[in-house]
């Protein structure tokens, strides 16, 4: 194994520990079954201010799960999931302030614009003093074209509704940020604009957690990449150290005769 | 928060052309309903108010004759219409509005616009109360059944929980939506009605719009039913599409199942009589007696009557027997008909206490009796008329029997004139209180109340533990 630490089989990297709560998210040997299935296997993860963290691994993986769990829209089987220093089984409304999602296919309402699904989620979180002014401003910052704010999403196209789903995290002003494969069925330009924004918000201090199977987005975006193999965090490496090739080899390495699509 | 999502809910549905059309075609119909009640209970009330003046200058310009030819000349008597009937008919299409009131007979009520319609009109009417109780639940139905179910299904109920928002915030936000979308429909037909209550007959009285108030309460619980159903139903279905036959099931049951079902049972728990039947019973019992109920013997009140005055010869009398045997003969036929009218009143009041009961398992029904009750069209509103106007008879013809016989001798030719049908007053019948009504439905009301909490707790509970997908 070269270049990869794996998780538990080897140690964590060695990095000086910080304090519990400059961690934005957390999970603590957090497990989740599903009936006998064991979706999430011990997991221990922890991202920082200013961090992009991806996890890597096939479907199945427990990608999704462990997003699921720091939502709190799943109940932990055991260990807990922390958000800015909050369980999130204790104050699931508490910990969503700090929370923005970003899912595959960002969904908005059909039949409202660009700019008014934005003053309608903006206001569910709490931010309705920005005004329409403001929120054209950030739909914009978030790189949707002005002709395109005041129209139906109904014709949107998936990068532009992505786009708006940044937006939304951005004028939550939140901390953290969960994407479960955001650039999927993204077009080349739309993943690299993509890939700029969230870099723009890791400057700003936010932390990125990313599911994903885009080797090559993790590995330009990410700080960090952990791999998952059934449940399991496997291995776990700071992107700045690794070459392309390398992340591949190990990526399939760890999969071993599971495959997985890159 | 709330109310944020209910604009949004209210945006995206006025925007979405299913809601548009549907509208329109419930509000077209709830209008041309609400239009075509109030032109019918204006014109039965004139016509009911011109019969009514013909009738009494008829009664009392009868001129010369004997008090029992008057008596068995007799008066119409009009049920009068409530303002509010014009919302629900209530039973009043099959019970009729008028009663011929004579002597000897407890006449059964005419005008019954059911009668004289045919399969296909009692098919086709529409009525307020039949837009209201049926077609406004199948509008809530088709705006909320995806309300959370599309939400999962489309992954927007994970961005919005995902920002934080209590689920019973977004709940109540979905109801206020769908409430704030079907008052884009009702406030306006609701005005038009409140418009048609207090120009029509000078203006409502204090009754007529606590009656109003109360029904508007009645259907307000009655959508609200329904709004927390389709919530429940959207929160726990597997998709937006089994919510919606789900809802449909329950809508069905509701509206065409049970009050079928209600009628079948309760005849079958406590069966009536046809109306042939009943005539057939009256007229064998009137003419042979039952019981103790025994037609009077004129010779017997001949001589029971001189005993009384002391005299051998009935010319001698101080009263015409005649007029005495009459009224003896009326009040043999009143206790048959008390007799029998009771049983069958009793039969209907149980009948009735089953629609009651079976509302525990269909909301229409409670509310179906809460607002033929408020209307003034309900059965037990149509006993208290009927029963005033029977009294009325009773009177009218006990005053017609003992002018004959204080006023004239055995075997003498008398003739009344026009100052005894003058001095009879007119019918004036006063509708029952409020308060009696409500006395009447409180079962229905209590029912109707069950259904909002239990509908209430099942949309709590369903949202509480609805999957997120």
């Amino acid at each position: 194994m070269t270049g990869l630490t794996s998780v538990p089989e080897e140690p964590r990297p060695t990095e000086a520990p910080r304090p519990a709560d400059t961690y934005l998210l957390e999970a603590r040997a957090l497990s989740y079954r599903y009936g006998d299935h064991v979706a999430l296997d011990s997991l221990d993860l922890r991202v920082a201010p200013g961090e992009i963290y991806c996890l890597l691994g096939p479907n199945g993986a427990g990608k999704t799960t462990t997003i699921n769990l720091f939502l709190g829209f799943l109940e932990p089987a055991s260990g807990s999931a922390w958000v800015a220093g909050r369980d999130v089984a204790t104050a699931p409304l508490e910990t969503k302030q700090y929370l923005a999602y970003i899912p595959e296919q960002v969904m908005l309402y059909r039949n409202l614009t660009g700019l008014e699904n934005l003053e309608y989620f903006a206001a569910l979180a709490g931010k309705s003093s920005i005004g329409r002014a403001g929120l054209r401003e950030i739909l914009q910052d978030a790189g949707l074209q002005p002709d395109a704010v005041d129209r139906r999403v109904s014709g949107y196209s998936k990068g532009m509704r992505q786009k708006v789903g940044i937006a939304i995290a951005m004028a939550k002003e939140a901390t953290t940020l969960l994407l479960d494969e955001p650039t999927s069925g993204l077009d080349p330009k739309a993943s690299n604009e993509f890939s700029e924004l969230l870099g723009r918000m890791r400057e700003r201090g936010v932390a990125v957690l990313m599911a994903t199977h885009d080797l090559f987005r993790a590995k330009q975006t990410g700080t960090r990449v952990g791999i998952m193999r059934r449940g399991r965090l496997v291995a776990e490496r700071e992107t700045a150290e690794l070459a392309h090739a390398d992340l591949e080899r190990v990526y399939l390495e760890h999969m071993g005769s599971d495959g997985g699509t890159i | 928060m709330i109310l944020r999502t209910a604009r949004k809910e209210l945006t995206d549905t006025v925007r979405d052309g299913r809601f548009r059309w549907a509208a329109l075609l419930v509000g077209a119909l709830l209008l041309v309903a609400l239009g075509a009640g109030w032109m019918h209970v204006q014109e039965a009330r004139a016509q009911h108010e011109t019969a009514r003046a013909t009738a009494r200058e008829h009664w009392d310009s009868q001129g010369e004759k004997n008090p029992h030819s008057a008596a068995h000349y007799g008066i119409y008597a009009f049920k009068p219409r409530l303002p509010l009937s014009f919302v629900d008919q209530g039973v009043d299409p099959y019970t009729g509005t008028s009663v011929w009131l004579e002597a000897h007979r407890q006449n059964d009520f005419v005008l019954r616009a059911a009668q004289d319609a045919s399969a296909v009109q009692r098919f086709a009417s529409i009525t307020a109360a039949g837009v209201l109780q049926q077609l406004i639940p199948l509008l809530i139905i088709l705006l909320s059944f995806g309300a959370l179910a599309f939400e999962r299904e489309q992954g927007t109920l994970r961005q919005i929980l995902a920002l934080g928002v209590p689920r019973k915030h977004l709940a109540w936000g979905k109801a206020l939506g769908t409430a704030g979308a079907l008052a884009l429909l009702l406030v306006p037909a609701a005005a038009l009605g409140a418009a048609a209550v207090v120009g029509a007959g000078g203006g409502a009285s204090g009754a007529t719009l606590g009656r109003a108030a109360i029904l508007t309460l009645a259907y307000f619980g009655y959508f609200s039913v329904w709004v927390a159903l389709s919530l429940a139903v959207s929160a726990k279905a597997s998709s937006a599409r089994t919510a919606l036959v789900v809802l449909l099931a329950v809508w069905s049951v509701n509206g065409l199942v049970a009050p079928r079902v209600a009628v079948d049972l309760s005849k079958s728990l406590y069966p009536t009589p046809s109306a042939f039947e009943f005539a057939h019973t009256v007229e064998r019992e009137m003419a042979n007696g039952v019981d103790d109920i025994r037609p009077p013997d004129r010779e017997a009140i001949t001589a029971r009557l001189l005993e009384e005055h002391g005299v051998e010869r009935v010319d001698d009398l101080p009263v015409n027997p005649s007029g005495i045997t009459l009224q003896e003969s009326e009040e043999f036929g009143n206790r048959i008909y008390d007799r029998n009218y009771e049983a069958l009143w009793d039969a209907f009041e149980r009948q009735s206490r089953v629609h009651d009961a079976l509302a525990v398992l269909a909301p229409g029904l409670a509310v179906r009796a809460l607002s033929m009750g408020l209307a003034g069209t309900d059965v037990e509103q149509h006993r208290h008329f009927a029963s005033a106007a029977e009294d009325y008879r009773r009177d009218l013809m006990r005053a017609m029997n003992m002018d004959l016989a204080l006023n004239s001798r055995a075997g003498e030719t008398y003739l009344a004139d026009d100052e005894l049908w003058e001095s009879q007053p007119p019918f004036d019948y006063e509708a029952p209180s409020l308060a009696w009504v409500l006395g009447n439905r409180r079962l229905s009301a209590l029912v109707l109340l069950f259904w909002v909490v239990g509908a209430a707790a099942a949309a709590a509970f369903g949202v509480r533990r609805m999957e997120v997908g």
